[in-house]
């Protein structure tokens, strides 16, 4: 069993108090923001900003909606992040968190490139950067504490707890209130499942939220990494039999035999 | 808060108005939310679609300033649907708890949107006798609710005149969803259904705030929603402890534990008494109804007043000297004694010296214009503040030379909520105990410190002067903490019983011959010899037999640690709740008395009680019962249509009388802004990230990265109309003065259609001002200096503005 | 050894200022870090240098392999005159792809950690393993050039140890190592593909397929023999080194099999995932898609097919250059442009990133002038100098 966060976007309020509860508890900097004509700010997630709540205003159903969501690591079940990092940075726990080890990475930021959720984040302003993420407070869990955001949440909208019966409670609330959500749990099968889980009362793409297929990104990579033995063996065997063939044939011809037939066919 | 915070989770619908409190009161939103997933309706009614508002069910669009037109409108469908369907309403509640089924003075005129004659800014003293009870006395009843003259007769005549269609036309709200605001509203009506209001500035913050109110508590009566859990007009206070402070007296008008504060002409304390009527000789019995006496709380107040005079002047107070009654300052009935009318007193140079204590008057009061050039004209100036404020630096404003300002400022730092002791009185009438958890830092101060030290030097100075003025009521004030602590204070405001020294149990227990004292006698049973400091509990346990939430052994609750006031309205005249799910008192037998809550009064349910002891629920009125028909204000016994001080209308649409008359309106640098020069309806509010004038917010990293900039909020059309575009530098201007902003165009505010023409507002963020990190314009500088006819709060949620791109 | 000495000084200069400018950038990189000297993002985390300098420096350095392959292990002899420079252009590449990586590197100072800590399951693990590998075993296969030319040196100091002795021994295991270094080319230059398996809904369906390693691996053949071709004209000009239209015409059309296959393979996979449509729909991406395909694959297997064609050098050369375009235009797509960017996000490399790019190109060109003017670039070569 492995833990979660059902994050519900009908409970809240956008009052960005997770935001700030995750800069102190990581004690985060504050970023230097403008105001360009929208709540949201810090504008997106970064090595400084490890969640943030986006304001969407649009249309639904024919109706105007203010809708919020919280964006951070979604602790994938199948971490690209992890089976990407080449020295073993990220690590999924069986608890569910996906961490992180400075002591390991050495900064080629394909975790980065490789999270279908758009997540790690760098110190672009650092000349000895780290990789940045939510680490969904694996060291408050450990402690027996529930992650930052959740704590500060004063509505309930994040609720932490085990991702099996999150899941089942996301879909009681969906089935008791069918009218005001979509019924889908993004994060249920997305990306072959994640530990952070969403409700929501609008369709996901509306919010931002990446359409995503249900299958682990890590599954062709996994396939092509299962064929690197037998390739590695089979090339090896196949050129030292060529090679094996190719001296036998020329042995009693002498060099020039494969040349011969090349210059044939060019003039032609 | 009839209620408190919890308590929302019972209720049926909730009306979130003239409130945002998503983003005021985040907290809030657990229960409010909590309710909704148990199936609860979410209103919210406000000129913008808010953060609130996207939590909602259904969300009413309304004009800025028509809160009485939306209400009075919601009034009439349910006194008309009352009469249809009175299944659907708890009529025993309406007609034995309220006055609704009172006689009324036949005298009793409304002409024209008056209740009756005024004369300079006052209704004259013969109009406010036709407000009253035909009998003032012991006025007759008529349970039929049929006399024409009957409170509920009255209100239907008066509130007939707020068709669906008149309400729209002035609030703008369209009508389908108008209409829907009513029937989903009015279903908590239903007996054994609680809808409850929350409030706040949205609805205060108008010359007729005290009447939008007022609206709100008729409504909520006549939908028996008073007393019950999951009821209650529930104003969600505002700044920390601002419930505390009120209690304690922070305003202009009351003394401790609201009572009043002596005028001119209150010779003695007898005189005194006699003349603010809160005394038993004021108790006013309906005749008819099936309670038949009045306890009229109020009749006690002689006993807190002594006790608060033993509290203040210890032995210095007798029953010779009146208690020292003498010795308490008296005011100038014609006097404004509030902000508005002290910045106005500075500004005419009357007020010559200041002591800012915990506030920002440079950004925090309206038209700061004028209240900087004000404080200008001080000799001394003195902020106690935990930051360096608008206020302690209006000498080097941007715009001014340091050299031409003649006040000399002192600087007192604070200690600020961490770093000491004390409690805090929340919304809910709750006053919780915190610790100190960090020293102050540098040579910051408790509050309570620097005033005790401060208080021991005036008396030292006053001892010396012998010709001293006023020097008396100085040095009997008994000043002897030595040094003081928060627990001191604690103790003094509940009490002593002074022949055995021992804390006062409770407020019963004061008496008016000087053998008590309590600083508060609404605090008084929060610290007792046997429970010690009933602030400090943290018993999460809910003892309600109902499991309604009331957590009694969490901290303390005035009065008597009730946790729902009025709550002998909750049951029927058998003394069964209302409400069998969400009972608030029951189970009442004659020896182990009620269970739940501390009832309003123990008496008997009002059917078994013996002849002439059947005790009415409303305690603190002296007629025993809710006023539906509120005679006792200054404008008008019942809630009616005015337009804001600015409006961009140039008629009323219910009558010629265009404003509140008795609106406050400031003379000081206060110019009137047009429609004409100014078309659009200006507000002034706060978001979730900042905290008033923002000099508590603005210096912290990051609540300045969440919101960086002074932004104003725009609808689209209007901002097409203006060529503005999201993101853009504008100026607001009004007649008092101009703003520089980054403009947020949104689709959350849109134009209203009000008589006829769209209306647009313009919504304003109330966080910035010159000091601390990151800076902005004040939204004050465009905001009025005129106030409520009964309050004097200024009017900063309606005035007239205009934009331009910067 | 011939040498064109006119082209030294202008070429010389010009290659040097492009290294020092290069060189500056460096530096203002480690001192300033990635952000203040690059235009990379969160939303664009791999820019320049990991398009160019790692997916483009790759397989562009792949004619090392398949020309170590077709010389020594398929034995067409004919091919030796180009072997030599092949291996020594290979080598540069991946020097370069190393010293990149350096530089591209947040943490370049803990680039051994990877050698401590294997995450056998990420491509990029492989990669770098391979890399490095294979850059050793580039060096060992290129050293006996350096040996021989070592031994005919006439300074005392050199003079005396016997480099015939190390000549020898690398020549014994050279067959071995030509294996590995096709075992060890074929696993990263696929796996380079295996790592874009990783985005499947950050890369364009286009380009995203399960066979994108062999995809990877196939053009990675079809590049090298084209390199080589590009390479041996361009040294030729410099230094009047002409290789036989023979060879040249032979390469082309090995390239063209090579290419035809690819294409093949290409609009299979396609049909198979049923995304073939895409090619006419996806604008603007099918844009690119059609620029890499008919600029790398379809004019150059038109050409080579071409007798008239494999018969003119210039042309010869044209269509090498071609398909060198192509395979660049291709890996930009899959590792830049058909890449979703984070939401909100520009790129557009910084001044500074082309300057190190480019400065790691003028050192290549640098190193491959000196070698051409003091090693013997060609065995036949050497072996008359020192016999
Ligand atoms: N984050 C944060 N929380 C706070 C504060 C803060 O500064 N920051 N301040 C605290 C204090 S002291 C107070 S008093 C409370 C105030 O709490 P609120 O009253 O909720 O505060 P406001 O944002 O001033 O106004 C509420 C709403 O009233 C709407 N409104 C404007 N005009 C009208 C009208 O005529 N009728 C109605 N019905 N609504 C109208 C506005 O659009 C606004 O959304 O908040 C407290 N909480
Ligand atoms: N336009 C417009 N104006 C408004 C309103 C509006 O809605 N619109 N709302 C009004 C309302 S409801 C309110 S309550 C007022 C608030 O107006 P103010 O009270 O003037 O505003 P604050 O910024 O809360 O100022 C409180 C000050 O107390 C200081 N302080 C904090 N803690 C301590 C402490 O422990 N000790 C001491 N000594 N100082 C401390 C803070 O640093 C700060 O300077 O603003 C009013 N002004
Ligand atoms: S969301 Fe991205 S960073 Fe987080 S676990 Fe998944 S792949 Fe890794
Ligand atoms: S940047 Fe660090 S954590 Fe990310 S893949 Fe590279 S080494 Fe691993
Ligand atoms: S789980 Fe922890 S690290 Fe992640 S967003 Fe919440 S507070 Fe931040
Ligand atoms: S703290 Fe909770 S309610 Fe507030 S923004 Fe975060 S998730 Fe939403
Ligand atoms: S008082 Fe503090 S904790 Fe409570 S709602 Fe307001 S901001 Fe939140
Ligand atoms: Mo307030």
């Amino acid at each position: 069993m492995s833990k979660g966060v059902l994050y519900d976007a009908n409970k809240c309020i956008g009052c960005r108090a997770c935001q700030v509860a995750c800069k102190q508890w990581n004690e985060m900097p504050a970023e230097t923001t403008t105001n360009t004509g929208s709540c949201e700010n810090p504008p997106k997630v970064s090595a400084y900003t490890l969640t943030k709540i986006r304001f969407n205003e649009l249309e639904h159903d024919g109706k105007f909606h203010w809708v919020f969501t919280k964006i951070q690591c979604m602790h994938c079940e199948h971490p690209a992040c992890a089976e990407a990092c080449l020295v073993g940075a990220f690590q999924k726990t069986p608890e569910g968190a996906v961490v992180y080890d400075d002591n390991k990475c050495i900064g080629c930021r394909y975790c980065m490139v490789a999270c279908p959720f758009g997540i790690p984040c760098y110190q672009w302003d650092d000349p000895m950067p780290w990789v940045r993420k939510c680490s969904f407070c694996a060291d408050r869990q450990s402690a027996g504490l529930k992650p930052a955001c959740v704590t500060t949440c004063p509505t309930g909208a994040l609720k932490y707890g085990e991702r099996d019966d999150l899941i089942d409670e996301a879909h009681q609330r969906i089935a008791a209130n069918r009218d005001k959500y979509v019924d889908h749990v993004y994060g249920e099968h997305e990306v072959g499942g994640t530990s952070w889980l969403y409700l929501s009362p609008v369709p996901f793409e509306k919010l931002g939220m990446p359409v995503v297929g249900q299958e682990a990104v890590t599954v062709n990579v996994e396939r092509a990494m299962g064929a690197v033995p037998p390739v590695l063996v089979g090339v090896a065997a196949i050129m030292s039999g060529v090679y094996w063939l190719v001296k036998r044939r020329q042995q009693p011809g002498g060099e020039g035999a494969p040349n011969d037939k090349e210059q044939v066919e060019v003039p032609k | 808060m009839t209620n408190h915070w919890i308590d929302l989770r019972n209720a049926d619908c909730i009306m979130i108005i003239g409130s945002n409190a998503a983003e005021n009161h985040p907290i809030s939103f657990k229960w409010v939310t909590e309710a909704m997933d148990k199936g609860a309706k979410l209103i919210s009614v406000d000129p913008r679609f808010t953060r609130t508002s996207s939590k909602a069910d259904i969300y009413a669009p309304m004009r800025s300033g028509t809160d009485i037109a939306f209400i009075g409108g919601m009034i009439n469908y349910i006194l008309n649907d009352m009469e249809n369907n009175p299944g659907n309403y708890n009529m025993e509640y309406v007609t034995q708890y309220t006055n609704a089924a009172c006689i009324v003075n036949p005298n009793f005129k409304f002409t024209d949107g008056l209740f009756g004659e005024v004369e300079n800014g006052k209704y004259n003293t013969a109009s406010k006798g036709t407000w009253k009870y035909a009998n003032t006395a012991t006025p007759a009843t008529d349970t039929t609710l049929k006399d024409p003259d009957c409170v509920f007769q009255l209100m239907k005549k008066h509130y007939s005149r707020y068709d669906a269609d008149t309400v729209c036309d002035i609030t703008g709200t369209p009508k389908d969803v108008y209409l829907e605001v009513c029937q989903t509203y009015a279903a908590s009506g239903r007996t054994g259904k609680a809808g409850t209001i929350m409030y706040a500035m949205g609805t205060t913050q108008h010359t007729y705030g005290t009447q939008n109110v007022r609206s709100y508590a008729v409504l909520q009566l006549l939908l028996g929603n008073m007393g019950v859990a999951g009821g209650g007009i529930n104003a969600l206070r505002g700044t920390s402890n601002v419930q505390g402070s009120t209690d304690m007296c922070l305003l202009a008008h009351i003394l401790p534990g609201y009572l009043n504060v002596p005028m001119e002409g209150d010779t003695d304390l007898d005189t005194y008494i006699l003349r603010t009527g809160k005394h038993a000789g004021a108790t006013i019995t309906p005749q008819g109804l099936a309670g038949d006496v009045s306890s009229n709380w109020w009749g006690n107040s002689r006993k807190y007043v002594v006790s608060l005079l033993k509290a203040w002047y210890g032995d210095a107070a007798t029953a010779d000297n009146d208690f020292g009654f003498h010795n308490l300052p008296k005011c100038d009935p014609s006097v404004n004694y509030t902000h508005i009318g002290m910045i106005e007193a500075m500004g005419r140079g009357i007020v010559k010296g200041l002591w800012v204590w915990g506030q920002n008057p440079a950004s925090g009061g309206p038209n700061s214009n004028g209240a900087r050039t004000a404080l200008g004209n001080l000799d001394w100036l003195v902020t106690a503040d935990i930051w360096m404020t608008e206020t302690s630096e209006f000498w080097k404003r941007p715009g001014v030379d340091p050299a031409d300002i003649g006040t000399e400022v002192f600087v007192l730092p604070a200690a600020c909520s961490y770093e000491k002791e004390g409690s805090i009185s929340n919304s809910g009438r709750w006053a919780q105990w915190r610790y100190k958890a960090v020293e102050p830092l540098g040579d910051a101060m408790a509050d309570l410190e620097i005033m005790s030290i401060l208080m021991s030097k005036i008396q030292e100075l006053y001892q010396a002067d012998a010709s001293a003025p006023g020097r008396q009521a100085i040095i009997d004030l008994e000043w002897d903490y030595g040094h003081v602590t928060a627990d001191m204070i604690a103790r003094e405001i509940n009490g002593y019983d002074l022949t055995t020294g021992k804390l006062a149990v409770s407020f019963g227990a004061l008496k008016d011959d000087g053998t008590t004292s309590s600083g508060n006698w609404l605090y008084c049973n929060m610290y007792t010899e046997e429970d010690g400091n009933k602030a400090a509990r943290r018993n999460p346990a809910d003892m309600h037999p109902g499991k309604i939430g009331l957590h009694s052994e969490w901290s303390w609750c005035w009065p008597l640690n009730r946790r729902i006031i009025y709550n002998r309205a909750s049951v029927d005249l058998d003394g069964n709740p209302w409400d069998s799910e969400h009972p608030v008192i029951l189970d009442y037998d004659s020896v182990t008395k009620w269970k739940g809550d501390i009832p309003d009064g123990g008496w008997a349910p009002i059917n078994q009680a013996a002849e002439g002891a059947k005790y009415l629920p409303f305690i603190m009125k002296p007629e025993g019962v809710a006023r539906l028909w509120g005679y006792g204000r200054t404008d008008g016994p019942l809630p009616e249509v005015y337009e804001p001080w600015e409006s961009p209308l140039d008629r009323n649409l219910m009558s010629d009388a265009k404003n509140n008359p008795c609106a406050f309106v400031g003379t000081y640098m206060n110019d009137r802004g047009t429609p004409e020069r100014f078309p659009y309806v200006g507000t002034t509010y706060r978001c979730s990230e900042h905290w008033q004038t923002g000099v508590m917010t603005r210096s912290l990293p990051w609540l300045v990265e969440l919101m960086p900039d002074m932004y104003v909020e725009i609808g689209e059309d209007l901002a097409v109309e203006k060529g503005i575009s999201n993101g853009d530098t504008i100026i607001v201007s009004s007649a008092r003065g101009e703003i520089q902003a980054v403009a947020m165009v949104t689709r959350r505010l849109q134009p209203l259609q009000v008589d006829g023409k769209a209306i647009h507002h313009v919504g304003v963020l109330n966080h910035w001002g010159y000091s601390g990190m990151a800076t902005g314009d004040s939204a004050n500088i465009l905001t009025p200096h005129v106030g409520d006819a009964n309050t004097t709060i200024p009017e900063f949620k309606t005035f007239l503005c205009n934009v331009r791109r910067a | 050894m011939i040498i064109n000495k006119r082209s030294i000084p202008v070429g010389t200069i010009i290659l040097t200022v492009v290294v020092l400018l290069g060189l500056v950038a460096m530096i203002l990189r480690y001192v300033y870090g990635l952000g203040a000297t690059t235009n990379m993002s969160d939303g664009r985390a791999w820019g320049l240098w990991i398009s160019f300098d790692l997916y483009c420096g790759v397989a562009l350095a792949a004619g090392g392999f398949t020309l170590a392959g077709i010389v020594y292990i398929f034995g067409r002899e004919k091919y030796h005159a180009v072997a030599r420079p092949a291996i020594l252009t290979a080598f540069l590449g991946y020097t370069l792809v190393i010293l990149a990586l350096l530089v591209d590197l947040g943490q370049p100072w803990y680039i051994w950690r990877f050698l401590f800590n294997w995450n056998i399951h990420s491509p990029l693990f492989e990669v770098s393993l391979c890399v490095m590998l294979y850059t050793i075993v580039l060096a060992l296969e290129f050293s006996p050039a350096v040996f021989e030319r070592l031994s005919s040196l006439d300074y005392p100091l050199i003079r005396r140890f016997n480099w015939r002795i190390p000549l020898r021994v690398i020549r014994s295991i050279q067959i071995p190592l030509v294996i590995a270094g096709i075992v060890l080319s074929t696993l990263h230059q696929s796996s380079l593909g295996s790592m874009l398996l990783m985005m499947p809904e950050t890369l364009h369906p286009l380009w995203y397929t399960p066979i994108l390693p062999i995809l990877f691996l196939f053009s990675a053949i079809a590049v090298g023999p084209a390199m080589v071709m590009f390479e041996s004209a361009l040294s030729s000009r410099v230094f009047g080194h002409k290789l036989s239209i023979d060879v040249m015409s032979g390469l082309g059309k090995a390239t063209a099999y090579v290419l035809g296959l690819y294409l093949l393979l290409k609009i299979v996979d396609l049909l198979a995932r049923g995304d073939l449509a895409l090619v006419a729909t996806a604008y603007p991406h099918n844009l690119l898609w059609w620029g890499e395909i008919i600029i790398g694959v379809i004019l150059p297997i038109i050409f080579f097919s071409m007798s008239s064609i494999r018969r003119n050098r210039t042309m010869l050369f044209w269509s090498a250059v071609l398909v060198v375009l192509g395979l660049v235009f291709n890996r930009f797509n899959v590792s830049m442009l058909a890449l979703e960017i984070r939401p909100g996000f520009t790129y557009v490399p910084h001044w500074m990133e082309f300057a190190i790019s480019a400065a790691l190109v003028a050192d290549a060109m640098l190193v491959i002038f000196l070698a051409h003017r003091l090693l013997p670039m060609h065995e036949e070569e050497a072996a008359v100098e020192s016999g």
